[in-house]
């Protein structure tokens, strides 16, 4: 009505989220796919020689169909990004602001400490996603709760020499995918996709209103693009980001995994927040239910526009879903929060 | 604590927010704004009009009130059945033309007059009656059509006889009554206008065919189903509605002595908007007579006030067009929109600084430290029973709970398999004791405290207690009775938890938090119900200490039990014995070895806690968040908590993966096992205590061994 916006002053504006409508109609597919292989919070999943390597903390495993998960390679500190270069050699973000290509720590520039994505164009350029200027990856939670946007893109040429600083100022950019000379950025803090011009650095968006805080992407065969989301969006968390008093309190009294924010995995202890809708009743935890962490996984196709998702819902386990590979006709998936991989044939789509 | 806190802690918990809700939810709300239009009215042309409200002033008035009041009276029963009446004006003209006539022109008697009068109106009124009612016609169409034929018959009959009536010598005392005296200070008209909404009044509100009005305008059909014969109703109030216009226009015609162009005149353009105004629904079947007398006095004060102000007829037909158009806004959008109102103001939150806990998480090395012990106990009537919030044992070993549909379940010992239905009570059965002579007492949520006999005898034995003098909602009803639990002498000591929410918007209450929370008593011996405490944050669970000289109960969202001494020297008080714990207490019962055994239905989480110290994002979160979506106190773990009669943390135990037992709302100790119940649950759990004494029953614990 004409009023609303006067009667809003008293009543409150309702907070309100996207719906998971069209493309991300909500299924099961994820909970109903078999454990591939089971890891402990397994975070980025890359092809290298036709082995799948994902990393878990400290190391970097291979996982390969009805074996144990083989030691690769481990750091002194968790890993925390993963690319391979046109001439195979691995390159490694790690949780203290390193870099490794090859096994050798590249220089970087002062303002790169929190590396979340790397990625190299089909030209060799090597991509890089600095998350935070504050915070290190894993208090990701932090720098969303304190409404954290210092987070930059970096590329280096495929000659070598130094990172280059191509835009800041993105909140929290978690997730890289080369588009020839521009590279497609997701911005978590603002659930979009946004597309970066690879010489001036302007940028421009792609995908708005995601239902949920966008993280890795990885190139599918057919030239389009898996998107994983690593939590839902929910109205209480976006409620409190704006209640700064409780939100200051919350963020210096409250223990970051009792936080009323997005997490990878949740319900795992009673100290934890809860919602009235997550309330089990009669021995059912409803899926539709508010939750503070969710499996999604949205094929984008050429144009980078949602086609389908894959879905753990609030009573599912596979959760917190940060990466995805596609090999041989097969779709890994990497849930952080259901301590899995996943596979998933893409013919069935 | 930071100024700011503190101011926080002042501003919520010293303003009585809740007062604006429970004011809300009294139907005279209704009433509210018409009146407030009323004194304002009266208010502004009694301080601008010198001598406004002077005697002569008033008597001039009060006549003119008492037929308009009539008209509008007729209308408002038209409009609560669900019509709109336009011809009122044509009426009421031609009903005066009537009289006039027969008493000027053909000379004949005062009564006759009247009767002519009448007549006029009721076959007007009839005529509409049948258009609307039996044929169907549209109420609005019809009856402008009436307006305009009545009109225009009327307009040539005055200017016909304008003139005979002038000549007419014609007199009569009774004429001369009516027009000019006054009865006890107060003339005819205004007698007749109160005797007419005295009775239409009682007749709405009392009477068969003022309910079938208020049916056929509330919902035509239903009406229609229910019965009532709808368009008899209707024909009626275009009738009754005539009626009332033709009394007016008797009355005119005696006060005026004759009949001009300008008698009823826009009348049915004021009459609508007095109803309107008055907070008459548009819609039909909401409404009465008193809302439509303050809408007539609005409306002519105004009116009346305007001329002597020296404003024209254009501006008073503007200022009408703009009230009506005003009330027609508020009336829809307040209809629409007042439950919504409702909600968003009716949880205020209060401030509450929660202790300092210990932790209950698992390897924290307190005596609170949760395990999963509960997940394997053994389950009974899973999947067939809905919401065992209590359970309890006879002493022939069966075991009864109640459900959420109002039944109480006995299971059959020993395998509790096979389950009856032992008696329905309504409402929802929570806590459960059995009294010396095996009657199964049980608080019902939203009923009150009930008794069944082994015959299966439901009777009530107490829905309210005394009311205490500031409350607005009455208090006196038990909204939410929780637990029971049943002295040596007889007496019911029983819990009612919360005044603000009804029994299945219990967890509402912790968002609020409000101290509402009451211990009672009911004695038996004369039926008597008297409130000992009031004030607590959720009183929850009861149970009579073992001597019988004390009893515990819980406060479940401060975390606490007290103790409430029946006789020594603190009888009559109570005191505080565990306090600051990591979950929310629900019912206690007694325990073989002399301890006590308690229920935690949550856990409180630090997120929660917080926000107890945040009243002001609570009622936020209440205004922009649709309830699903609110912060709880985890009310997904629960757990069973063993403390002794100082009140010292023996064990505790829970079901941390929340499979079988998430939350627990309570527990009964019989010959060595525990049987786990839950409010949300589907299913009792048994398990078995190790070293409890394999005989201890709670009836012989009570009543001593088998009679």
């Amino acid at each position: 009505m004409i009023l609303d916006p006067v009667l809003d002053l008293f009543r409150g504006k309702a907070v309100t989220i996207p719906p998971l409508d069209g493309a991300f109609r909500p299924n099961t597919r994820l909970d109903d796919a078999p454990a591939f292989a089971e890891l402990t919070e397994p975070d980025n999943l890359l092809v290298a020689d036709g082995r799948l390597l994902a990393s878990s903390g400290n190391a970097i495993h291979s996982v390969a169909a009805g074996a144990e998960p083989v030691v690769v390679e481990t750091f002194p500190s968790a890993v925390t990004a993963l690319a391979l270069s046109p001439s195979g050699e691995l390159t490694v973000g790690l949780e203290s602001g390193k870099l490794l290509i090859g096994g050798s720590e590249v220089s970087l520039p002062a303002g790169i400490s929190c590396i979340t994505a790397l990625a190299y164009a089909d030209d060799g350029t090597l991509w890089l996603a600095n998350g935070s200027a504050e915070h290190a990856p894993s208090q990701w939670a932090a720098d969303l709760m304190k409404k954290g946007a210092s987070g930059s893109l970096w590329k280096r040429d495929a000659a070598g020499g130094d990172f280059r600083k191509v835009a800041g100022e993105i909140a929290f950019p978690y997730g890289l995918h080369p588009v020839g000379k521009d590279v497609l950025v997701s911005e978590s803090w603002r659930h979009q996709l946004v597309r970066f011009d690879g010489a001036t650095g302007s940028r421009s968006t792609v995908l708005t209103h995601l239902p949920g805080y966008p993280a890795r992407l990885s190139p599918s065969a057919d030239g389009g693009a898996w998107l994983t989301l690593f939590a839902p969006r929910n109205r209480l968390i976006e409620f409190v980001l704006q209640e700064t008093h409780y939100r200051q309190d919350m963020l210096s009294q409250v223990p970051p995994a009792y936080w009323i924010a997005p997490a990878l995995a949740s319900s795992r202890s009673f100290l934890e927040p809860l919602q009235c809708g997550g309330i089990r009743t009669m021995g059912i935890h409803k899926p539709w239910s508010p939750s503070r962490s969710y499996g999604l996984v949205v094929r984008l196709d050429q144009k980078m526009q949602p086609q389908f998702s894959l879905h753990s819902r609030a009573n599912g386990t596979r959760h917190g879903i940060c990466s995805v590979a596609e090999k041989g006709g097969l779709l890994f998936i990497a849930s952080r929060g259901g301590d899995c991989i996943l596979s998933v044939a893409t013919g069935g789509f | 604590m930071s100024f700011r806190e503190r101011l926080q802690s002042w501003r919520y918990n010293l303003v009585p927010d809740h007062v604006v809700g429970e004011i809300l939810t009294k139907r005279w709300t209704d009433n509210a704004i018409p009146f407030l239009a009323l004194v304002a009215t009266l208010a502004t042309f009694g301080s601008i009009i010198p001598g406004f409200f002077k005697l002569t002033a008033l008597q001039e008035s009060t006549r003119q009130l008492g037929e308009f009041s009539m008209v509008v009276t007729g209308m408002t029963v038209v409009m609560l059945g669900g019509g709109i009446d336009l011809s009122v004006g044509s009426i009421f003209a031609l009903s005066c033309f009537s009289a006039v006539y027969v008493f000027f022109i053909l000379e004949q008697s005062i009564w006759l007059a009247l009767a002519a009068s009448l007549a006029t109106g009721l076959i007007f009124g009839a005529i509409n009656g049948y258009l609307v009612g039996y044929l169907r016609l549209r109420a609005f169409l019809t009856t402008l059509v009436t307006f305009i034929f009545g009109r225009a018959l009327f307009d040539i009959l005055v200017t016909t006889y304008a003139a005979d009536v002038q000549l007419s010598t014609a007199t009569s005392d009774v004429l001369d009554f009516i027009g000019d005296s006054t009865f006890w200070g107060l003339s005819v008209s205004v007698w007749l206008a109160i005797i007419l909404a005295i009775v239409t009044h009682i007749a709405l509100t009392r009477s068969r065919p003022g309910w079938h009005v208020l049916a056929v305008g509330g919902s035509r059909r239903s009406a229609h189903n229910a019965g009532i014969r709808v368009r008899r109703t209707v024909f009626m109030t275009y009738v009754f509605s005539g009626f009332c216009a033709s009394i007016g226009g008797f009355l005119i015609a005696c006060r005026l002595s004759g009949a001009g162009p300008g008698t009823g005149l826009n009348l049915e353009i004021m009459a609508l908007t007095a109803a309107v105004v008055g907070g008459v629904s548009l819609g039909g079947g909401r409404g009465s007579v008193i809302k439509g007398l303050m809408g007539a006095i609005i409306v002519l004060t105004m009116t009346n006030g305007l001329i002597r102000l020296g404003y024209g007829t254009g501006t008073n037909q503007m200022v009408l067009g703009i009230m009506l158009a005003v009330a027609v806004t508020i009336d829809i959008r307040w209809l629409k929109n007042r439950h919504k109102v409702l909600n968003e103001v009716y949880v205020a939150p209060v401030y509450l600084k929660m202790g300092e806990t210990q932790s209950a998480a698992p390897g924290s090395g307190t005596p609170y430290e949760l395990d999963n012990r509960l997940s394997v106990a053994e389950h009974i009537g899973l999947g067939e029973l809905e919401g065992p919030e209590d359970v309890i044992l006879d002493r022939d070993d069966n075991l009864y709970c109640g459900t959420r549909h109002g039944e109480i379940v006995r299971f059959f010992a020993p395998d509790y398999v096979k389950s009856e239905v032992f008696a329905h009570i309504g409402g929802f059965p929570l806590g459960l004791a059995f009294d010396k002579s095996g009657n199964l007492i049980s608080c019902v949520g939203a009923m009150g405290l009930y008794s069944v006999s082994p015959e299966r005898e439901v009777k009530r034995l107490s829905a309210e207690t005394s009311r205490s003098w500031t409350s607005i909602v009455d208090d006196a009803r038990l909204r939410d009775p929780n637990d029971c639990d049943i002295a040596p002498d007889g007496r019911i000591y029983f819990t009612d938890s919360t005044k603000r929410y009804d029994a299945h918007d219990w967890a509402l209450d912790s968002i609020e938090n409000r101290a509402t929370g009451r211990l009672l008593v009911y004695d038996p011996k004369d039926g008597s119900t008297k409130t000992l405490l009031d004030g607590y944050r959720y009183t929850n669970g009861v149970c009579m200490a073992h001597d019988g000289k004390s009893l515990f109960f819980a406060e479940s969202w401060a975390c606490r039990v007290h103790r409430y001494w029946l006789e020594g020297l603190k009888a009559g008080t109570a005191e505080c014995v565990i306090r600051d714990m990591p979950g929310y207490p629900d019912n206690i019962n007694r325990a073989s070895d002399g301890n006590y055994w308690m229920a935690w239905l949550g856990m409180r989480t630090p997120s929660f806690d917080l926000s107890l110290r945040h009243p002001d994002m609570r009622k936020r979160m209440t205004r922009r968040l649709p309830q699903d979506e609110w912060l709880f106190p985890n009310i997904n773990t629960g757990g069973v908590v063993k403390f002794n009669e100082k009140g010292g943390i023996v064990e505790a135990m829970g079901d941390l993966t929340g499979g079988a037992h998430p939350m627990v709302t309570s527990m009964r100790e019989h010959k060595g096992y525990l049987f786990v119940g839950g409010i949300l649950n589907n299913r009792i759990g048994r398990y078995k205590i190790a070293g409890a004494d394999p005989n201890w029953t709670s009836p012989a614990s009570y009543w001593g061994a088998k009679p």
